[in-house]
């Protein structure tokens, strides 16, 4: 794998942004991304670090670091990292249930690709996506890209309520709802997991780094899910 | 223990918030305007991050059921103690059966209530501020409601003293934010470029802890590819594709699909707390060396006041 290595420019007067140059999703760029992000967490010297599919935000105190002095330790671990080092994250299995109940929008992916719902289920799940990014609420994994016949916009007027654990897709995207909330993706099934609890001791069931993988389950087991 | 009579129009128990969780789409939160907040403890005797009340707009009306120190500062709601006027930063020694009551804003958006010990809430991620979007912190992670009974807290304080004159901000309705230049600023119209920085934005009622909508000239940007979903910050401004400006605050969203136009520098920050529906917003440019002079002023003025403090 080679790539163009990354600019790096400042956001604002305390973060900076290591930017990949990219033409739409790339695998090479987001798991550099995740590589990164993760040696540079290791460190324990940033206030923030945000990964996302082709950059990465990193915070710091300016009171503390100068905006030149940060952007040279960046340049630097950009250099030197030690791609050997990076250990791969965990593959998560994610049950979904594609019934009509949970995914109201699997009328309007059928159209768009021509494809069966059978067809669509098992392109949709027949894949481990890397989890490129979390955001924009707790626990939201943005997944890297699915396969193309399942590329769709997301819808013009977002829904008022998208109810959590709804899985969807937005262009070339799939995430997962962590919360009931407002959203515009196209809704394809549901998760029985519960993606983000406050009071589990580890809240965040999936983090950025790891692996998604979703197993389709019928619409009995996601009933007898919680029973 | 206090009792809220009337929670106003949004009144939430907050602090310094949770910093350092964005990757897991979690906004640090905490008090808007950190610098009023901090005031506000500092006059009670807390350290600068112990849990308050931050009340926007006015209309919170709170009963004290046990004798206590508070402090009060902000946004000016001319506001009252037992039924007679309580200056704004300032602190007050308030007996059992006590109340106190915020008027509508006249100048400001947010106004903070600070009680030695600080107040008690439910934590996560080693904060109380409450992010209502999540239901975390505060009380159930909610907004307050008229009724709701909150424990002081049992922070060690030292003895309240007074906000010595020159520290108080100068609250203004037209904000000036100095920013600097967004990644994607380079995907604007040559004209609103420009324009971004000539005549003031108001802000309109889709104005809350999350964001703020701006009304004002059309900024245009390039739109003919769309943006690829990528971090933001509080203090972020987005042009989404209607042209009308969207400025991040404290509790936005981790993550926008917007072009970013300009970021507010870490100096100003406080005040994005202090934007109300209508506030008059404008912005300058700031040049890259100054943001750290400037910081740097600013932080050395309030970290001699108040103990580990910064902007």
């Amino acid at each position: 794998m080679s790539l163009k290595p990354p600019r790096i420019v400042p956001y604002g007067d305390a973060a900076l942004l290591i930017q990949y140059e990219t033409d739409g999703f790339s695998k090479d760029v987001a798991s550099a991304v995740q590589a990164l992000a993760t040696s540079l967490r290791a460190n324990g010297y940033w206030d923030e670090i945000v990964p996302a599919y082709e950059s990465i935000l990193v915070a710091f105190n300016p009171a503390q670091t100068s905006m030149e002095s940060a952007k040279r330790k960046l340049e630097n671990k950009v250099i030197n990292r030690d791609s050997a080092s990076v250990k791969s994250g965990r593959l998560i299995e994610i049950p979904v249930c594609y019934a009509a109940t949970y995914g109201p929008d699997m009328g309007n992916i059928m159209k768009s690709s021509g494809l069966s719902k059978k067809e669509i289920i098992k392109l949709h799940s027949d894949n481990n996506y890397l989890v490129c990014m979390m955001g924009f609420i707790p626990g939201f994994p943005f997944l890297s890209n699915v396969p193309a016949p399942l590329h769709h916009p997301r819808h013009e007027t977002p829904r008022l309520k998208v109810p959590a654990g709804s899985v969807g897709i937005a262009g070339w995207q799939t995430g997962i709802y962590g919360l009931e909330s407002p959203g515009g993706w196209q809704i394809i099934g549901r998760t029985p997991e519960v993606i983000f609890d406050k009071s589990r001791k580890a809240p965040f069931l999936i983090e950025a780094g790891d692996r998604v993988r979703f197993v389709p389950i019928t619409a009995k087991a996601y009933e007898a899910y919680h029973a | 223990m206090l009792e809220i009579k009337a929670a106003g129009v949004q009144t939430s128990l907050q602090d310094a918030g949770r910093p350092g969780h964005r990757h897991l789409g979690v906004p640090c939160s905490g008090a808007a305007d950190k610098l009023s907040f901090a005031l506000a403890n500092w006059m009670v005797g807390n350290s600068w991050s112990a849990p308050a009340l931050e009340c926007a707009l006015g209309g919170l009306h709170v009963k004290f059921h046990d004798d206590t120190t508070i402090a009060i500062a902000g946004a000016e709601m001319n506001a009252s103690l037992r039924g007679k006027p309580m200056k704004n930063f300032s602190y007050a020694d308030v007996r059992a059966g006590d109340e106190l009551v915020f008027k509508p804003s006249t100048k400001g958006s947010r106004a903070y209530l600070a009680v030695a010990g600080g107040l008690s809430g439910t934590s996560f991620l080693e904060s109380v501020a409450t992010y209502t979007l999540a239901k975390l912190g505060g009380i159930d992670g909610s907004l307050l409601a008229t009724g709701d009974k909150i424990k002081y807290g049992d922070e060690v304080t030292e003895a309240p003293r007074a906000l010595p004159a020159g520290f108080a901000p100068v609250l203004s309705n037209h904000i000036v934010l100095r920013v600097r230049p967004g990644p994607e600023v380079q995907h604007l119209k040559d004209t609103s470029k420009r324009e971004l920085f000539i005549r003031p934005f108001t802000a309109t009622r889709a104005t809350d802890r999350m964001g703020s909508r701006l009304d004002g000239v059309k900024i245009e940007g390039e739109y003919s590819k769309s943006y690829t979903s990528s971090p933001i910050l509080p203090g972020t401004l987005q042009i989404p594709p209607d042209n009308r400006p969207i400025l991040a605050l404290i509790d936005g969203h981790c993550t926008g699909g917007y072009l970013r136009a300009a970021q507010v520098i870490r100096a100003d920050i406080w005040q994005l707390g202090q934007i109300a529906p209508g506030t008059k917003i404008s912005f300058h440019r700031c040049f890259d060396e100054d943001a750290p002079k400037i910081l740097t002023q600013r932080n050395a003025t309030y970290s001699h006041l108040i103990d580990g403090f910064s902007f």
